[in-house]
């Protein structure tokens, strides 16, 4: 006699299983990351040394080749310099010598030391407008230590410390909100972050601003912060929009001073 | 099993040195033809890891980068489980 054999109770979703497997990876690694953070840093960072090595020697042995390519990146290297120097000019511009010498006078020290970093990664190759850099609590530095550029404007602050290495998020983080000062007529105003080195603030009606505008930071050493851009101003708005761009091109950052 | 090892060998270096607009591409790339690729949920939270801030287990669970990897690849099971069954 022939016996046919119902076959054994499935899942009547096969798909359950892997769903299942994949929630456990997904709240193992959310769990597991945090305490890996620092270790992953630390093996990665001396790979991201060797390639930006590896890149700078790259280029150069490349421009020794093909002059026409040569010549377009020394006008892009001037005009890097350009820019940089410009913002030297304009951190220059604001009296700052005036400044450091009254407080000489008054017994505060407005430039204290500072340590110099090399930039490991940065935008586009994070997206969230973070940096890593080389130095780490073996310098001295810790969570919320100031970032700035050589020439002197404020780019960030550092967020996460690990022993030879830090990340610092930059002010133009999207939705980093940074306290800072409309030079032109000392407001006080919220620079909000919209990420790739751009801000957004709001400003009331009545209050003037103009394209090239400088946004300060807070302090007795007030630093630039931004570069007032596009205003636009709705006639039925009580507040205008204000655009302002970093002074520096965040995609190029190579070295930052950081204040410990 | 090869092309599975070449395809995370792939993702892995454009991570770490390509900019975002290439490996996050690459890494929904290696999602979608690859075989549940779990993996790619590995990936997304070292992105998160290498290149984010607040890598606290809250601030993991609610990171775009994560969520998104771990619903496509949800998504993506029955979908290609149907593909497979009527080829």
């Amino acid at each position: 006699m022939k016996v046919n054999y119902l076959p054994k109770n499935r899942s009547r979703n096969p798909n359950s299983r892997r769903i299942v497997i994949l929630v456990g990876i997904f709240i193992l690694g959310a769990v597991a990351f945090p305490f890996l953070d620092g270790v992953i840093i630390s093996i990665v960072s001396p790979v991201w040394k060797a390639e930006n090595a590896v890149s700078r020697s790259l280029k150069k042995s490349f421009d020794l080749f093909g002059s026409q390519k040569a010549l377009v990146e020394e006008n892009a290297s001037l005009r890097e310099k350009i820019l940089s120097l410009e913002a030297e000019a304009a951190a220059l511009s604001g009296g700052r010598a005036e400044v450091e010498a009254l407080l000489r006078l008054l017994g505060r020290k407005s430039a204290p030391s500072m340590v110099a970093a090399a930039v490991l990664t940065r935008p586009p190759q994070t997206p969230y407008d973070v940096i890593v850099i080389d130095a780490g609590a073996n310098e001295s530095i810790a969570i919320g230590s100031k970032v700035s550029l050589p020439e002197g404007p404020l780019v960030g602050l550092v967020s996460e410390l690990f022993r030879e290495s830090a990340k610092v998020q930059l002010f133009s983080a999207d939705g980093q909100e940074t306290n800072a000062v409309l030079e032109r007529n000392n407001v006080p105003v919220i620079l909000v972050g919209t990420g790739g080195g751009n801000f957004r603030m709001e400003l009331p009606r009545e209050t003037r601003v103009e394209r090239g505008d400088r946004v300060l930071s807070l302090g007795l050493d007030s630093r630039h912060l931004a570069t007032v851009g596009e205003i636009s101003l709705k006639p039925t708005d009580s507040f205008k929009e204000v655009l302002a761009k970093s002074p520096t091109n965040i995609f190029a950052l190579r070295f930052v001073f950081i204040t410990p | 099993m090869s092309r599975y090892i070449i395809g995370s060998v792939l993702i892995l270096t454009s991570i770490l040195f390509l900019p975002y607009w290439v490996y996050v591409p690459v890494l929904f790339a290696g999602i979608v033809f690859f075989p549940f690729f779990w993996e790619g949920i590995f990936f997304s939270f070292l992105i998160t890891a290498l290149h984010g801030t607040g890598t606290g287990v809250l601030s993991l669970l609610t990171s775009p980068l994560t969520l998104a990897a771990l619903v496509v690849l949800m998504i993506l099971l029955p979908i290609k489980e149907n593909l497979r069954n009527h080829v």
